[in-house]
């Protein structure tokens, strides 16, 4: 399933009236923009967006990735208004400021406390307080996580509650809270691994012997001075490959890309790569980025059994 | 990413291969070399020795005053070459200045040259000062260490922390054996020391192994390094000037040297460039051929059973 991640293609599992704040350079204050916008959390695949957008214009005028309680939305207390939240991170000093939009401020603390507990565990369900619940018609999801259009004026979906009066839960309520269940997938095993060990010596020495024509497009990628000539035998090739592989300095830049990457924080890295924004959330992400670029650029799988 | 501590200056690694680098760098004809003992026979083997430079880390069990500080006495008067250590990071370089700032009739470039007229009789403070302030010097200094990676800026990632070496330098200067530790406010004077035989490094042995031997067993991690001439070119005039002659046995001994220092500098060319390069590009490139040959899946699933594997020891030893 490809999802095209240019437009908020997921499962939106909430989203609510706010605008953004911004801190004023030098200082500790932060100014309101008056721009009409929302906070909207989707699920995408099992990654989490916390996405901020212009009402007006459609906009995603920011799309984090989180993971897993790295991030919380807490109240600002030195705002008089007391409307005033921060995002803040675990892996990062990243701040962002937001103030609470909608006209009433009966619901701010529910839609907070919803957020936060999907932050903290996507596997969580919002649990709505049955009288607020917004008609479903103007949210739908589907169990397939088809595409749907992002809703113009803000509204809970579903209004699912594993709550008090379960009389008042429809039979197509019970099936959307399925579907969303069931494509919530989190972050499991998948995680479980450490580039280190998918790079290690013995992999790397078996596909440099194997798959020799593939090496040429290693070596624009070897410290200058060590990129084989043109009359390099494959074996020198190899040599230097594994010479270099073998260092401690490329064992320490895999390390720290694996450290880097569970920080969910390398969206802008991972584009450089060529890669959808999505490969910034873990190793397994990754992973599967790569895979899907392998087999877009011709992998040779196939190519190989046809020689 | 800087922190207030390190003015931009990156921390490096401590080997004979960094140093050296640095040395070409700062157009100085020497290298460094690593000296696995004091004993006369190793020493003898490198000479001329300029300098030795006592690499430690010390780990100390209470704490105490560091221990080894009481041999010698610091001399005020000094009147070679001395900065302070005013970043830590800069350790190493600071290290060599304080080395060849007291080498007389030192080859070295322009602007190493200039650096220390213009730091001539400036007091320790300013003059470590304006040692790390010299741009260039900074930057051939960063130029010997990685370069980071991924730019992790703002994502505050716990560092590991990154413990630097103490360096301290001991050489001659007007017929005593110095100490020359940028972190004390002087000089360390050790007494003169007998020109004939072996010369000033007798000396030096004397006062290191002292030293080494006040830290309790297994609190001090070091190194020693030896500032020599480069041997090549004297070993090379030497086989010139054989060629023809019957000396077999010096010509191959002396082929052998040659052969041994030139594969020593091909390791050392290779780690450096190594420490310098971002191979992140190269991570990225080996996974996608890993997933164009068909391996991708199956390396995937090695490495997550690396990984129980990893996580059961773990849990077994913890209970």
């Amino acid at each position: 399933m490809s999802v095209d991640l240019t437009s908020t293609s997921g499962r939106t599992i909430l989203a609510f009236k706010s605008g953004r704040a911004f801190r004023r350079a030098g200082t500790n204050f932060v100014d309101a923009s008056p721009t009409k916008g929302a906070i909207v959390l989707t699920n995408e695949e099992g990654l989490i967006h916390f996405m901020w957008k212009d009402r007006m214009s459609g906009e995603v005028g920011e799309d984090l990735i989180l993971f897993p309680g790295d991030a919380k939305l807490e109240k600002v207390p030195q705002s008089s208004w007391g409307r005033t939240y921060v995002l803040k991170f675990e892996s990062s000093d990243q701040k962002h400021f937001f103030w609470l939009q909608d006209s009433s401020t009966r619901r701010d603390e529910e839609f907070v406390t919803n957020l936060n507990r999907t932050l903290a565990d996507p596997n969580i369900i919002a649990i709505w307080d049955a009288r607020n619940v917004y008609p479903a018609s103007e949210a739908s999801t589907s169990a397939t996580g088809a595409s749907i259009s992002p809703p113009s004026t803000v509204q809970p979906i579903v209004p699912a509650t594993s709550n008090p009066t379960p009389a008042s839960t429809t039979p197509e309520q019970l099936a959307q809270l399925r579907g969303i269940v069931s494509s919530m997938t989190g972050f499991t095993s998948e995680d479980e691994l450490w580039l280190t060990d998918v790079l290690s010596s013995q992999n790397l020495l078996q596909l440099f012997q194997s798959h020799s024509e593939l090496l040429p497009s290693l070596f624009p990628h070897l410290p200058p001075e060590l990129i084989p000539s043109s009359d390099a035998t494959p074996q020198q090739a190899v040599e230097i490959l594994q010479r270099t592989t073998n260092s401690p300095p490329f064992r320490l830049a895999v390390a720290q890309l694996d450290r880097a990457l569970r920080t969910g924080a390398l969206g802008e890295f991972v584009r450089s790569l060529g890669l959808p924004e999505s490969a910034a959330m873990g190793v397994g992400a990754f992973l599967a980025a790569i895979a899907e670029q392998a087999r877009q650029e011709g992998g040779t799988e196939e190519r190989m059994e046809e020689d | 990413m800087s922190d207030e501590d390190s003015s931009g200056w990156q921390l490096t690694e401590s080997d004979p291969g960094v140093f050296t680098e640095l040395l070409k760098s700062l157009g100085v004809p020497y290298i460094v070399d690593d000296l696995y003992s004091l004993e006369p026979e190793s020493l003898e083997a490198l000479q001329p020795v300029h300098a030795l430079i006592f690499l430690f880390k010390w780990f100390p069990e209470s704490p105490d005053d560091e221990p080894g500080v009481g041999a010698g006495h610091y001399d005020s008067d000094f009147p070679g070459f001395f900065a302070h250590q005013t970043v830590n990071n800069a350790c190493a370089t600071l290290a060599v200045v304080n080395a060849l700032g007291n080498i007389a009739s030192l080859h070295a470039g322009p602007q190493f040259m200039d650096l220390l007229s213009f730091t001539a009789g400036m007091d320790p403070q300013t003059c470590g000062m304006a040692i790390t302030s010299a741009d260039w010097l900074r930057e051939a200094h960063n130029a010997l260490s990685p370069p980071s990676s991924i730019s992790l800026d703002g994502l505050d990632l716990p560092k590991k922390s990154e413990e630097a070496y103490h360096f301290v330098v001991y050489l001659p200067v007007m017929g005593s054996l110095y100490e020359l530790d940028g972190l004390k406010p002087y000089p360390v004077q050790h007494g003169e020391y007998d020109g004939s035989g072996e010369g000033w490094v007798k000396k030096a042995r004397e006062v290191i192994e002292n030293r080494i031997h006040t830290y309790p067993t297994g609190a001090l991690e070091f190194s020693l390094l030896a500032l020599r001439d480069d041997p090549i070119p004297g070993m090379r005039r030497r086989l010139d000037a054989l060629q023809g002659s019957a000396e077999d046995v010096e010509i191959s001994d002396l082929m052998n040297k040659i052969s041994n220092e030139n594969s020593k500098r091909e390791r050392w060319a290779f780690e450096n460039s190594s420490r310098r390069h971002n191979h992140i590009g190269l991570v990225h490139a080996l996974l996608l051929a890993l997933a164009k040959a068909g391996k991708l899946d199956s390396a995937k699933a090695d490495a997550q059973r690396v990984m129980q594997e990893r996580l059961e020891r773990q849990r077994a030893m913890q209970s």
